[in-house]
């Protein structure tokens, strides 16, 4: 019940957190030098005045900018994202089209860091300076400094063109038209190289806090009286020290889920992935700003619900926390 | 009766032979095989299908699959039939009459006919193409005295018409479907109907666009292919990747980065032509704006024009593709005649000492670390190449004094800040010449294209009378032999004058695999359909 106050509390708080994402974004992409009308007509290469008017015109950017400012807040408090006239559709549909591939990709890499990144952070903080942890940690730190596109590139030259293994880009095999079950392995194995680059830098981070947290709490006293108590190395670690050292990184996953949408940018560039990243960097190349605004407050939204679960996580790891 | 269908008969296999002939003659010595599905890379994804609104390079390799023109170009650039199977010029060049195919049907089985010309003329095109009013500005009506011809009537002599009237320049739409229909908000500006050798499938935004084969297609047993697939990926690299893993047949112009050609020209699975870009001409550029001094002084702009080696950008930056350019037309104009090399040549042995000696005399001393004066150079934003340029400007130009400072904006900025603002003193883009002087090259130099607000126009403020007699001349004479007097004038004039400095012609590369032929079938590469083009499979 508690837990459920909670959550409705900070649902009313995104409120006014996502106005304030609205109104700043609003003034910062009219800050940006050119419009779309410009930039269409320079990706044709020739225009006329009476042309770029009419775009102008089309577009509403003939009106004073805070006429403009009225209209869009309108729009937003009806829930209306408004219109591309870029890509002749309405955001909405532009924005959820792509939503789910990038809530794909995110999803999986967070789960793909979080496990994997607890799981070799305990192995190697379990057993402090041995062998085993050298060989964990060395590697955790090439991952944390191996720069992202950089790495789902050479994935690529790897699993892709040496091997063979596995496609280079894009979602799922043009022209194949799987369906059912072949259409969900078809995607999953699209998915597994930028999956892998986008978890990987995280992955590397959670390795080494959890490694520290495991050490931290190894000394702690009541893993010396549960030893004391005569419990099984292996009880100690997973009754008591994995739930423990876990605090931290559910902090970090909060942080990293924030950034999933950032990196997620690159990610969908290198790999071809139809996303929210992709379609907001080409609709800032086209200063498509309808779409970009609309961008914008998706992925605060999504931010937002993430950050909640990371928060109602949190109580449920540790019950001392006040919600 | 029955012995004139038999005659028909005949001739059509005769021709049937003949063209199979005519591809043993080629590069494929196989015969083409029906089926199978094309992927190339369109990069980047388009915005909008709407060809007839905007002439964006990424579009038409999409549209020209549905829509076609009343032309096509072959090999010497010369007009070939496509919707129109021949055409009369009247000797005054005041009316050109089509006569139209028969048997052409719209995607949406409408039949077409020559009141669609007209309507895509005079009611779509003539309004709203961002070319029409430079290429359609004297095409006062069209005439359709019976549904099978079509009668332009100009108002002057229009030489460079018949040169852009391809189903890239001036696609043909069905009237029925533009008919009381805002040509700027049609509905199927995204799902466009033609009548060309592939239909509209669907648009997956942000992976792909599906073409599927047009079985009603005019031309019997075309295309050869099922389906076109026009896929986008971002990374350039992860492209070279997808045609190194059969993933994609085929990707033109700059889809492939220059550093990543050799390497695939090695794969036995590819290949590469230079081949199709004939009628684009791109030439690299430096655009000086006069209205800041020293610019405005005729010897400084000589002076920057010697002190560039261009041999050394296409060797060192373009990876040894292009040639260098001398002057406002390209060398593929050699064919028509219009092009010239006999004008003032910059790449002399001395040409530092030149630049120096203009420079001096023109009363630009050295100042404090050798420099005679600073001013920014607008980093051209479409790539990785053009950072590599303007690097190499930066030290050659310091070479006789001038001291560059680059500033690397996005499209939107860098356009708004060259062509609204007319905040630069050098920018580095460049311009295509396209099919015709007229359409191409004109729009940089004359008075009348000192357009604010208007993208790659005259920025530079030159403004010369007799230049712009020329170009005047030039767009109405229908004597090749005197239209090429008045073009190796104006290059003449201009060399001299530099009001922009003249970099490479630019050569793209198309790399494809192995499995895919015919794809490269005229000057228009590209921009053209792949209707005779098949896969082995």
């Amino acid at each position: 019940m508690r837990r459920l106050a909670f959550a409705g509390r900070r649902l009313a708080l995104a409120v006014p957190v996502l106005f304030g994402v609205a109104v700043l974004n609003f003034f910062l992409i009219h800050l940006a030098p050119g419009d779309p009308a410009s930039v269409m007509a320079g990706e044709g290469g020739s225009a006329t005045p009476e042309y770029m008017d009419m775009l102008r015109h089309k577009f509403g950017l003939d009106q004073s900018l805070p006429l403009q400012f009225w209209h869009y807040i309108v729009n937003i408090v009806q829930l209306d994202l408004g219109y591309s006239f870029r890509n002749d559709e309405t955001v909405l549909s532009l924005i959820l089209d792509r939503l789910w591939p990038t809530l794909l990709l995110m999803v999986t890499a967070f789960i793909l860091s979080v496990v994997c990144g607890t799981l070799l952070g305990l192995l190697a903080g379990t057993r402090r300076n041995s062998p085993r942890d050298g060989i964990i940690s060395v590697l955790a730190l090439l991952a944390s400094a191996t720069p992202t596109f950089w790495l789902g590139l050479m994935l690529i030259v790897l699993f892709s063109i040496r091997l063979g293994w596995l496609p280079t880009s894009g979602l799922e095999t043009i022209g194949a038209f799987n369906e059912g079950w072949a259409y969900v392995v078809d995607v999953a194995r699209h998915l597994i190289l930028p999956a892998l680059s986008l978890a990987m830098f995280y992955l590397a981070l959670y390795v080494r806090v959890m490694r520290a947290s495991v050490v931290e709490q190894t000394r702690q006293d009541y893993v010396t009286t549960a030893r004391a108590k005569g419990q099984s190395e292996r009880g100690i670690v997973f009754g008591h020290i994995l739930r423990n050292a876990l605090l931290p990184v559910v902090t970090m996953a909060g942080v990293q889920a924030g950034n999933l949408i950032g990196g997620s940018v690159i990610v969908e560039a290198v790999f071809g992935w139809p996303g929210i990243g992709t379609l907001a960097f080409s609709a800032l190349q086209g200063r498509d700003l309808n779409l970009l605004l609309g961008i914008f407050i998706v992925s605060a939204c999504v931010v937002v619900v993430l950050n909640l679960m990371v928060d109602l996580a949190y109580g449920i790891l540790d019950p001392r926390v006040e919600l | 009766m029955t012995s004139s269908s038999r005659f028909l008969l005949g001739r059509r296999s005769l021709i049937a032979g003949a063209a199979s002939v005519g591809l043993a003659g080629t590069a494929d010595a196989q015969s083409p095989q029906r089926g199978g599905t094309m992927v190339m890379i369109v990069q980047p994804e388009p915005a909008t299908l709407a060809a007839y609104l905007s002439v964006a390079g990424n579009i038409a390799p999409v549209t020209t699959q549905i829509y076609e023109g009343l032309v096509t170009y072959d090999w010497s650039l010369k007009p070939a039939p496509k919707l129109a199977k021949s055409w009369e010029i009247a000797p005054d060049g005041l009316s050109i009459t089509f006569h139209l195919q028969d048997g052409v049907t719209f995607h949406n089985g409408a039949k077409f006919t020559s009141a669609d010309v007209q309507y895509a003329f005079m009611q779509v095109l003539k309004k709203v193409h961002p070319r029409a009013p430079v290429v359609l500005a004297d095409l006062t009506a069209v005439d359709t005295p019976d549904p099978l011809t079509a009668v332009f009537r100009l108002s002057h002599p229009a030489p460079y018409l018949m040169m852009s009237l391809s189903g890239y320049d001036a696609p043909i739409l069905c009237k029925s479907v533009f008919e009381n229909v805002d040509p700027a908000a049609n509905p199927t500006a995204n799902k466009p109907i033609g009548t060309g050798p592939f239909k509209f499938g669907s648009w997956e935004r942000g992976q792909y666009i599906r073409l599927d084969r047009n079985p009603n297609y005019w031309q019997n047993g075309l295309p050869y292919l099922d389906r076109i697939i026009a896929r986008f990926i971002a990374d350039s690299s992860t492209r070279s990747a997808a045609l190194e893993t059969g993933e994609a047949h085929y990707a033109a112009f700059s889809a492939v980065n220059y550093s990543d050609v050799a390497r695939l020209k090695a794969n036995p699975m590819l290949d590469t032509t230079s081949k199709g870009y004939e009628m684009f001409s791109g030439i690299s550029e430096i655009e000086l704006n006069e209205h800041r001094p020293p610019f405005d002084k005729r010897e400084v702009r000589q002076a920057i024009a010697y002190a560039i080696d261009r041999k050394f950008i296409i060797d060192n930056i373009q990876y040894g593709f292009g040639k260098p350019a001398t002057g406002p037309i390209s060398s593929t104009f050699a064919a028509s005649g219009l092009y010239t090399d006999d004008v003032l040549r910059f790449d002399v042995p001395d040409r530092i000492a030149i630049a120096n000696k203009l420079l001096d005399d023109a009363g630009l001393k050295r100042g404090e670390g050798g420099m005679r004066f600073a001013t920014t150079l607008e980093v051209n934003s479409f790539g990785q190449q053009w950072q590599r340029q303007a690097e190499y400007l930066k030290q050659a130009l310091a070479v006789i004094g001038i001291d560059l400072t680059l500033r690397s904006e996005d499209t939107g900025a860098w356009l708004r800040r060259v062509y609204t603002n007319y905040d630069y003193g050098m920018s580095e883009p460049f311009f295509s010449n396209l099919s015709d002087p007229v359409i191409g090259v004109q729009r940089q130099y004359v008075t009348n294209q000192i357009r604010k607000g208007v993208d790659f126009v005259n920025n530079t403020f030159y403004s010369n009378p007799e230049v712009d007699t020329l170009f005047t001349a030039g767009a109405q004479e229908i004597d090749p032999a005197k239209r090429a007097e008045i073009y190796h004038k104006i290059q003449k004039i201009l060399v001299t004058d530099s009001p922009v400095i003249w970099l490479t012609e630019i050569q793209y590369v198309t790399v494809f695999n192995r499995k895919l032929h015919d794809a490269t079938t005229g000057p228009l590469g590209t921009y053209s359909a792949f209707e005779r083009t098949w896969i082995e499979h």
